[in-house]
């Protein structure tokens, strides 16, 4: 080695022009080695065994005390970041609690919004707003249908399957060809998770949630609809509910549909129309829109006549 | 054997004494370590080089510590702060790497 170092040095500086080849071949101080020949100059012979100077020892000493300081800070650091992420978490926790409680106050005044309107109106206009709102989305409404559920497949079964991202899971296009197949087959309501769709409802992804009218939903899946007696028939026939048969022999998630007896959806949240105004004059509109929603099944929000 | 003995009673001693890294020299003290753990390498080998020398030792631990936490100031005040700290463990990890490896040959003879 001390060969080495020694060719090593060239020229009186000790510096080589290539640092990098330097460093990689000979990594320690040339400082040393520098020594050395000092020493063998004046004859002084090198300590022995692990004996270091007094002014070494307190450098060692230093050394143990910056590591032992450096592990105390890292360590102290630790609890903070976990404090931080669980104060988000019960944040997080507590602005849901909150939008719950929120939502659940806003669905018992429109009730009362609704009785008061009732006691107002006489009894015609009052069942055909009701009608309207059922139609619509915007009112409760029971019936017998059908649940499609969806669910993810199980971890640890992608064994079988050769994905190589994990379990296969429901993914927002799933919903939609089941909702859009749903009211294809002649649903009047339907509602993922508790969630009514409305004309103006979205199902989309934002990274892995699921967003249903802007509020996340998580699997295990279930949309309910309600429809005409002949609702499943038509819609094991469709394309989305052969498809995920097949995705579900396939991938391991689960897909079922079963007939349900006197389902009852909640009401979607009031729509907020802030840009679109209605156009005609009321009374011209309001017969129109009372005739098709007395004919039924077309108004499909999603194109249901695919 | 007693420099192993040393490095013990300053582990106890920052243990015990427990000091407050002020916030100012927080980003530094893991540079400082890596720096402080390849002069510690350089001295080690050195000895089994027979070449060790306490002067040098010294000095090399100084320098090394102040000249990483240097460049580390620099670079945060040029705003590469990441980078260049990322460089000087590059190049102190090669210098640990190479140190250790030529002790692991003067201890196992492999």
């Amino acid at each position: 080695m001390s060969d080495d170092s020694g060719q090593s040095r060239r020229g009186p500086k000790g510096f080589t022009p290539d640092f990098l080849t330097e460093l990689f071949r000979n990594p320690l101080d040339p400082g040393y080695a520098d020594a050395a020949a000092r020493r063998a100059k004046t004859g002084r012979a090198a300590r022995s065994g692990w004996s270091v100077g007094p002014v070494g020892l307190v450098v060692v000493v230093l050394l143990g005390f910056l590591f032992a300081v450096a592990y105390r800070q890292t360590m102290a650091e630790e609890p903070g970041r976990a404090q931080a992420r669980s104060g988000l978490v019960e944040q997080i926790k507590q602005r849901q609690g909150e939008t719950d409680a929120l939502s659940t106050r806003a669905e018992q005044l429109r009730e009362e919004v609704n009785r008061q309107r009732e006691a107002a109106l006489g009894g015609s206009h009052a069942a055909r707003l009701r009608e309207l709102e059922a139609s619509t989305g915007l009112g409760r409404v029971r019936g017998d249908g059908v649940v499609v559920e969806l669910a993810d497949a199980p971890a640890g079964q992608d064994a079988l399957s050769d994905t190589d991202a994990g379990p296969a899971q429901v993914i927002y296009l799933d919903l939609q060809s089941v909702a859009n197949d749903l009211w294809g087959a002649g649903a009047e309501a339907i509602a993922i998770n508790g969630q009514r769709l409305t004309s103006t409802s979205t199902i989309r992804s934002a990274g892995q949630a699921i967003l249903v009218d802007f509020r996340p939903v998580t699997g295990p899946y279930e949309v309910s609809a309600i429809g005409p007696g002949s609702l499943r028939e038509r819609y094991e026939a469709s394309g989305s509910a052969l498809t995920m048969r097949q995705v579900a022999k396939v991938t391991g998630m689960s897909f079922a549909v079963r007939d349900a007896d006197d389902l009852t959806l909640p009401a979607a949240p009031e729509p907020r129309l802030r840009y679109a105004e209605p156009a005609v004059s009321p009374s011209v509109s309001s017969s129109g829109g009372d005739e098709s929603s007395g004919s039924g099944t077309s108004p499909s929000p999603s194109g249901g006549g695919r | 054997m007693i420099a192993v003995l040393a490095l013990l009673a300053g582990v106890l001693l920052g243990l015990w004494l427990d000091p407050t890294v002020p916030a100012a020299l927080q980003p530094y003290l893991p540079i400082a370590v890596v720096a402080a753990l390849d002069a510690v390498f350089g001295g080690v080998r050195a000895k089994l080089d027979r070449i060790f020398d306490d002067k040098q030792f010294v000095v090399s631990f100084i320098s090394n510590v102040l000249v990483a936490a240097l460049i580390v100031y620099l670079g945060d005040q040029l705003g590469v702060g990441g980078q260049l700290s990322t460089g000087v463990v590059v190049v102190l990890g090669v210098r640990i790497f190479g140190n250790v490896a030529a002790i692991r040959r003067h201890l196992f003879r492999a």
